[in-house]
């Protein structure tokens, strides 16, 4: 019997090597482990056989039966590697063909620039405050210390709208509105547009701004410069400097234009420098600390109460940042332009 | 205003400074800001006076000349020339050797047919000091020899042009600007000479100040025997510099005043002053007078006028009259030096658009103790020029100007390094201020600070806080960063919260694929006309009419916006536009007027406003590409509400709006926005027949959307949304296929499904539509999912079953929708 075992355990071992499909394994395998299996037949005999003899016997079909099932998975292993090949060569895709592209969106970068400046501020302790584009002329001039008939006010070419209203010329007429409505400190950066009747390649008619203003006790003008380096360093780089030049605003004594060195080309100019032109510094902002006309306006008062102010042009900061050559593009509703950024 | 290197020259030691480069930088640096440094003459270098000693034939060359030249000392050079027009004796100009012309061309020493020329004779086109001359330029026969060219033209100059701040009006002339550097190289400056007048004598003419304080001050000299004639030419030089053209020496002689010492002052033809006496008036109104410059103007009644007995003859301050103005037959003349009230002076030369030097300078203040001295320097410039001799001396001035007082400052020496945050010793303080001219009287703690009558800015603390800055270098100054005293505003009750949620909207919408532009708040009355709008706020002086009426809605300029960019586009492939603009519009409901001092009357209205056109898709393949329709539109809308957690926001066919159809809208394709119970806007298709006549090359989808009203019902930015349970039954589905009519909106069968289906009927949706041959004309058949869920337990099929009749028999009813056979 144990040989029967071995000639049918040989060529069943012999078979499922050679077994082409798993179809055909499958069908191996019923024919030799099913119930009606040829290892099943052979065992029905053992009844005949002696009780010395039958564990033997039952160990070496056991062992065949091992065999089998052994030989039996690794050969469904390896059929089955073989027919995912095959179907994953036939599922091959052309990963080059275009893709279903969504359209993407973005943000006009007055938008962008205005942002990166309010979060640098708010990190400082500002508040965002904003105010109206009409705006009284009481507001925009007389309260920021430019009374009638000064000659500062031929800085600012003004669009009336009627008798004592004017699109604000810039974000200063906010300090006032925001000081009058509440008591100080006061911490408030004030984006939005502005206008100017003036148009050419340089100038827009109109533009957008951010006004910072910090009235509290103490201030000194070494805040206003420390603010603006570090808020010049967050906007164009570590390595970045400010330079603070006299200059006169009605609204705020000292006053100062502020410029920053050229991110570009940094301490040694070059005269082919797009950024800076050659000059190494970049004029961004005015600025200076608050006149105490404003704060007398405003109704505050209180011992060593002093303050600075800030004006940022948007557009000059947006240019700088992207390199973008012409003012005009920033109000073309152009795609070719918008998309870009 | 310009400011000549060596007129400046004449009034500081400018020696330690290297030239006007180092100037530029040393004034810009202390808030006076040179914007261009102009070389008079560049190219000039070695081109020297040269006398012709003898001229003779080029051996080799019929047209060319040899000529043995003279620079006065040395030995004479022989040059080749090819011009015809000197002689020997003529004093030209010679390029030597290493000369670099204007023109570009550099002298070497080179043979010219055989023969050396050691240098070229220039011509003034060479020079560059004309366009077009015929042969060498010829210098007069009193010309040094052997001196630079450019010292012998005048031009050895540097020219610098500031941009003055309008608190410096200190500066503006080359006296004021010699003070301001005397200050910053702790040297003195020097006035220009004058001698002194007679003290005032018995005038011919008197001087009467009728307007008070807003002509308090006047000095005349009457100057008899006087000779009009040409300047001469030191003058005519220094005038051109300044960019002004010489008149006559006695109108030259009044501008040179202005320049050195920033004083306006004027001369009259004394024949021409009617009833011997000058009066400091107001103006009549509509009393006519003719000007300088030729125009004549009415005057509104409320300027500054010079007048004499019996008409105004000059308008104070901003231009002398063409009634009196010096001739050259003028014999006798009168000379005015006068203080006039800024204010007015400003307002009369804007009313009158006479922006005058003379206005300028008054408009900034002169300094009012600085009209003795100018009125003396002029006469003493008169007399050398013109002859004559002085024959009466008037003035007049009023008690605040008899005894001026100057402005005093208290201030204590610590405050500057307090209040700047800088190192400032009291003593380098005093320094400072004493150099400009202040005086400093020191106190037991405080010092009081008089300061020059002529510095007008300087009137607080903070003002001298500035000089000292300037001074010691704003790059002297510390950076600190402040320390917050108190904790910034709540952002609960912030008002920046509105400003973060419109944030929000525009992230939407850029995530929707849409670019966010920005157009002009102006536009012309035209354009909004081609949109059936109007402005109620239109400006009173605008750039231009396209540029004039504030805009009431965001559609026309991106409608604009749609139809550039096609205009630009070439290519076969439709035209991706997809921008949106979130800014306000503007509308008055009358006649624009302040009201106080915070209200204008103009209600500022924030819209949201977007165009699409063209592809659904960025990029892809032609089978799978299509046109952005009404649904894709939908969406964006869709998803910007979702964005801001609006709730109550509905969309109603404009067909049933309750306003009637919108103008801008095709009233088949396009919704209204419900926001709660209010009207807050509308998208769809732009109207057929608006497209039409604006010529969109496509069609073009259009929404706007009222800001304050989305707002209104969108989550507060500080708010957040509530969770809500993940279900954790499974839910049961039900497909339905209804035959309706096809005007039916299919959302009403969504709604009667959940409506009847409560509570089981969780959600419904229209997953198909199917308009044709399978179903009966003006049918349509609708496929209907509807989901039934439970929260606390499974559902059971007859349960299902139930709430799916409920629905049914609903959908009938109220429908007439019956199951597709």
């Amino acid at each position: 019997m144990i040989e029967k075992l071995d000639v049918i355990g040989k060529q069943a071992l012999e078979d499922l090597k050679s077994a082409s499909s798993l179809e055909l394994l499958e069908q191996l395998r019923v024919s030799l482990l099913g119930k009606k299996g040829a290892l099943s037949e052979v065992l029905k005999g053992l009844g005949a056989v002696s009780a010395d003899e039958r564990p033997k016997i039952g160990a070496a079909a056991n062992e065949w039966k091992r065999r089998i099932e052994e030989t039996l998975e690794a050969r469904k292993a390896q059929l089955e590697t073989v027919a995912l090949e095959a179907q994953l060569k036939s599922q091959r895709i052309d990963t080059s063909i275009p893709s279903r592209l969504s359209h993407r969106g973005t943000h006009h970068i007055i938008t962008r620039t205005t942002r990166r400046l309010l979060q640098t501020f708010q990190r400082l302790g500002f508040d965002v405050t904003t105010g109206p584009e009409v705006e009284t002329e009481f507001l925009n001039f007389e309260a920021v210390n430019i009374p009638k008939d000064h000659p500062a006010r031929d800085m600012q070419d003004t669009f009336f709208m009627g008798p004592g209203v004017v699109l604000r010329t810039h974000t200063s007429s906010v300090q006032m509105r925001t000081m009058r409505s509440r008591q100080w400190p006061v911490r408030i950066v004030c984006p939005g547009a502005v206008y100017r009747s003036d148009h050419d390649a340089t100038h827009s008619p109109m533009f957008h701004q951010v006004e910072g203003l910090w009235v509290d006790r103490g201030i000194k003008m070494s805040d206003l410069k420390g603010v603006l380096a570090f808020f010049a360093r967050e906007t164009f780089g570590p390595e970045v400097k400010v330079r603070l030049r006299p200059s006169y605003f009605p609204f705020v004594e000292p006053g100062a234009e502020v410029d920053v060195s050229c991110f570009q080309c940094g301490t040694k100019p070059v005269s082919t420098c797009k950024v800076c032109r050659g000059s190494g510094w970049l004029e961004i902002l005015g600025a200076g600390m608050v006149h105490p006309r404003l704060l007398e306006l405003a109704g505050y008062s209180g011992d060593d109460l002093t303050g600075f102010a800030f004006g940022i042009g948007i557009e000059r900061i947006a240019m700088i940042l992207h390199g973008v050559p012409d003012l005009r593009l920033m109000f073309s509703g152009d795609s070719r332009f918008l998309n870009q950024f | 205003m310009k400011i000549s290197w060596n007129w400046l020259s004449e009034m500081v030691d400018l020696s330690a400074l290297s030239g006007p480069d180092a100037l530029a930088a040393l004034l810009t640096r202390r808030g006076l800001e040179v914007e261009e440094i102009l070389p008079q003459a560049q190219g000039f270098e070695r081109v020297v006076t040269v006398k012709i000693l003898e001229r003779n034939k080029h051996p080799e060359a019929d047209r060319l000349s040899l000529c043995k030249v003279s620079l006065g000392s040395g030995e004479p050079l022989e040059i080749v020339c090819g011009a015809q027009n000197m002689k020997a004796g003529d004093i030209v100009a010679l390029a030597q050797i290493g000369a670099r012309l204007p023109n570009g061309l550099k002298i070497e020493k080179s043979k010219i047919r055989g023969v050396v020329s050691n240098g070229m004779l220039c011509s003034e086109t060479e020079l560059g000091l004309k366009k077009e001359s015929e042969g060498i330029l010829i210098l007069p026969e009193t010309t040094p020899l052997g001196e630079p060219l450019a010292k012998i033209l005048g031009l050895d100059d540097t020219i610098l042009a500031f941009k003055l701040t309008a608190n410096r009006g200190d500066c503006l002339s080359h006296f004021g600007m010699a003070r301001e550097v005397a200050a910053a190289l702790g040297v003195k400056a020097k006035r220009p000479d004058a001698a002194a007048l007679p003290q005032a004598t018995v005038s011919p003419i008197s001087i009467h100040l009728d307007a008070g304080e807003a002509g308090p001050q006047f000095y005349g000299c009457l100057i008899d025997g006087v000779k009009v004639g040409p300047s001469p030419a030191w003058l005519v030089k220094k005038l051109e510099k300044m960019g002004s053209r010489s008149i006559n020496n006695l109108v030259d002689a009044t501008n040179l005043v202005m320049w050195e010492l920033g004083q306006p002052v004027h001369a009259y033809d004394a024949d021409l002053i009617e009833g011997k006496e000058i009066r400091v008036r107001t103006a009549k109104e509509g009393e006519e007078l003719p000007l300088l410059d030729g125009t004549s103007i009415k005057l509104a009644g409320n300027e500054l006028v010079i007048a004499d007995a019996k008409r105004a003859v000059g308008l104070a301050g901003v231009m002398g009259g063409g009634n009196s103005e010096v001739r050259d037959s003028t014999r006798r003349v009168f000379l005015e030096c006068a203080e006039f009230d800024p204010i007015l002076v400003r307002r009369a030369s804007s009313r009158h658009q006479k922006r005058t030097e003379a206005s300028h300078r008054f408009e900034r203040g002169v300094d009012p103790a600085g009209l003795t001295h100018a009125i003396a320097r002029l006469s003493s410039l008169v007399l050398e020029l013109a002859g004559g001799k002085v024959a009466g001396v008037a003035s007049a001035r009023l008690p605040s100007r008899a005894q001026l007082a100057s402005r005093e400052i208290r201030v204590a020496p610590d405050y500057f390094p307090r209040f700047l945050g800088m190192k400032c010793a009291p003593e380098q303080a005093l320094k400072i201020l004493t150099d400009l001219s202040c005086e400093v009287v020191k106190g037991a703690e405080d010092w009081n600070v008089r300061v020059p009558s002529w510095r007008k800015d300087l009137s607080l603390p903070q003002d001298l806080a500035e000089e000292i800055a300037r001074t010691l270098g704003y790059d002297q100054i510390e950076e600190t960063i402040p320390v917050l005293s108190s904790a910034p505003r709540s952002s609960w009750e912030d008002s920046s919260a509105g400003y973060v949620l419109m944030n929000q909207a525009k992230d939407a919408l850029v995530a929707a694929g849409l670019s966010e532009t920005i157009n002009f708040s102006f536009t012309s009355r035209a354009e909004l006309k081609a949109f059936d709008l109007a402005s109620s706020a239109v400006l009173v002086n605008p750039l231009s009419e396209e540029l004039e009426a504030l805009v009431p809605s965001l559609l026309p300029g991106l409608v604009k916006n749609a139809i550039d960019q096609w205009s630009h586009h070439f290519g076969s492939e439709s035209l991706a536009i997809r921008l949106f603009e979130l800014r306000p519009t503007f509308s008055a409901s009358g006649p624009i007027q302040a009201q106080g001092e915070m209200e204008t009357g103009v209600k500022e209205a924030w819209k949201l406003s977007f165009v699409v056109s063209g592809p659904r898709y960025a990029q892809a393949l032609q089978v799978e590409q299509a046109e952005v329709d009404f649904y894709d539109i939908k969406a964006i809308a869709e998803s910007l509400f979702q964005a801001l957690g609006a709730r109550g926001v509905r969309l109603l066919p404009m067909s049933e709006s309750r306003k009637g159809p919108h103008p801008l809208f095709h009233p088949g394709q396009s919704v209204e926005i419900l926001a709660g119970n209010e009207v807050a806007g509308a998208f769809g298709l732009f109207h057929p027949g608006k497209a039409r006549a604006l010529k969109t090359r496509a069609p073009l989808w259009i929404g706007e959307i009222d800001w304050s009203l989305l707002a209104k019902q969108s989550r507060s930015p500080v708010k957040q949304a509530e969770f809500k349970p993940i279900p954790s039954f499974p839910p049961m589905e039900r497909d339905f296929a209804l035959v309706v009519r096809s005007d039916l909106p299919v959302d009403k069968i969504t709604q009667v499904a959940l409506k009847a289906g409560r509570p089981l009927a969780k959600a419904a949706k229209i997953f198909d539509i199917y308009r044709g041959s399978q179903v009966a004309e003006g049918m349509t058949s609708v496929a209907v999912r509807v989901i039934f869920y439970e929260e606390s337990r499974s559902l059971q099929e007859s349960e299902a079953e139930a709430a799916s009749n409920q629905i049914l028999a609903a959908w009938k009813k109220e429908l007439g929708a019956e199951l597709r056979g």
